[in-house]
């Protein structure tokens, strides 16, 4: 039996800011080709508010977690946040959300950092420790206000949203997971130095070197380790940077695009990196049917990329209305101008 | 605005779960906690946190010149909710509105938001606002 095996996702939740910013309006103020945001295939993005950093919507995806998870949070014995946007460079993010959720003091917290990956590298951390027992139940949150420099081509999808997930024992779980694998190289494909405001990416690295070839590196590893096959998956979400980067992986691997297309959130909100592919599961779980069976594989810049396979159990009928779905904040928005976009998220430098 | 690190530390459970007091004697639900009721002096009373509750919006004020520290967020709208179930009322920004939809009686619901912040170096002040609920 892997340790897998013995765990699953007892509940998930997702946070997505109210404000959206058309993508034509960038284009428009950049002087990029107007095509741009439809090649792309991302129509708008989510903006977070003045007063939102990736704690407080990484809190109400955890609220939302623990909703249907239905546990006691001073049971939860882990706390690991995952984010390339906290709001502290020196003061863990983890530990605001776990005093606000009743989880403290008897428990771990901590940040986590691997670009858009750090969550999921936490999620197989958290299955190793929920299945030696180590820790009864584990949240790890995906949150992030993506940064890009005003006017690179990053600003077209860099967007804001989490997702968070309570791991426990497979016996309470609302989807078990059934194996998982990772890939991880040295790639200079994405980075932000220290005291810079913004990343910079290695334009030839960021597709073939890096996206694709790690992530089909973890799913083939994935489908080695269990013998599963791509007809064997009712569902594939893959990290998505844009809306077809997860398309082509998908073709690569063999599953088709209608496997994908249940997943894919980034068309309507842009890439939430840490909560990029997590929000693709939760927008799944919200929907999902007991016995389905689904792919996950995150990516993270720097670079590496996971594969979990998870089954839907009975148990997701009851939790699926236990809190706010993923359909419900894609619903709630409201657009806003580039000029309040670049207020909310801080591009315009005053002295403070 | 600089806070002093030790009573916004010492209040940070109140502030991010809405901790209020609720008198055994008269009923009433009282934020913030206070150690006697502040309606019948009665010192019979419990803690009860309001983070899960529901609220409608009583009364609001928009603020068009805020004080030092908030001129990012201008207009500051502050408003007054009542709880639906116990009853308290409690003062707290709102947020994820736009002036022209205050309403009252409008359901809302509390959010875990950045309330303040000490310049670009200093702490980060969480706490809790109030925005219109999200309907499923
Ligand atoms: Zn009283």
């Amino acid at each position: 039996m892997l340790p897998e095996e013995k765990t699953g996702i007892l509940g998930w939740g997702s946070y997505i800011p109210r404000w959206r910013i058309d993508l034509k309006e960038i284009a428009d103020l950049w002087g990029f080709n107007p095509e741009q945001p439809e090649e792309l295939a991302v129509l708008e993005k989510s903006v977070a508010g003045v007063d939102e950093d990736a704690v407080t919507m990484g809190w109400e995806a955890a609220l939302n977690a623990l909703k249907r998870a239905g546990i006691n949070p001073g049971e939860i014995g882990a706390v690991w946040f995952g984010t390339e946007s906290k709001p502290y460079a020196v003061k863990p993010s983890a530990t605001i959300i776990a005093e606000a959720l009743g989880i403290t003091p008897k428990t771990m917290a901590s940040d986590w950092e691997f670009a858009c990956r750090a969550a999921s590298e936490a999620i197989r951390v958290a299955i190793g420790a929920v299945a030696s027992g180590l820790v009864k139940y584990a949240l790890v949150i995906g949150s992030d206000t993506a940064q890009a420099n005003p006017g690179d081509v990053l600003e077209f999808t860099a967007s804001s949203a989490a997702t968070a997930l309570i791991i426990g024992p497979r016996d309470e779980a609302a989807a078990f997971f059934e194996a998982s694998a990772s890939f991880v190289t040295d790639t200079p494909d994405f980075w932000r130095r220290d005291h810079s405001r913004y990343p910079l990416h290695g334009e030839a690295f960021t597709g073939e070197p890096a996206y694709f070839k790690h992530i089909v590196g973890a799913v083939k590893l994935l489908f080695e380790k269990t013998g599963l096959k791509p007809e064997d998956f009712d569902y594939a979400v893959f990290h998505q940077p844009n809306g077809t980067f997860p398309i082509r992986v998908a073709r690569m691997l063999g599953i088709p695009r209608e496997k994908v297309l249940p997943g894919l959130v980034t068309p309507y909100i842009g890439n939430s990196y840490n909560s990029s592919a997590l929000i693709g599961l939760s927008k799944i779980l919200d929907e999902a049917k007991p016995g389905q069976r689904i792919l996950l594989a995150p990516f993270g810049s720097g670079a590496g990329a996971d594969a979990y396979s998870i089954v839907v159990t009975e148990r997701v009928l009851e939790r699926q209305s236990k809190a706010l779905k993923v359909e419900d904040y894609l619903k709630r928005k409201h657009l806003i101008s580039y000029a309040k976009y670049a207020k909310n998220r801080r591009l315009i430098n005053r002295i403070v | 605005m600089k806070i002093s690190i030790p009573p916004s530390w010492r209040n940070r459970v109140a502030r991010y779960r809405l901790t209020a007091t609720k008198c055994r004697d008269c009923g009433r639900t009282l934020y913030p906690p206070s150690e006697v009721c502040r309606v019948c002096g009665s010192r019979n009373v419990e803690e009860v946190e309001l983070i899960n509750e529901k609220a409608k919006l009583v009364t609001w004020t928009i603020i068009y010149s805020a004080m030092d520290g908030f001129e990012d967020r201008k207009p500051v709208i502050l408003g007054v909710v009542e709880t639906v179930e116990s009853k308290a009322r409690i003062l707290a920004p709102l947020t994820d509105i736009l002036p022209e939809e205050l309403k009252a009686g409008l359901l809302m619901e509390p959010v875990l938001r950045r309330i303040s912040e000490e310049g670009e170096v200093g702490l980060i002040h969480y706490g809790v606002a109030y925005r219109p609920l999200i309907k499923p």
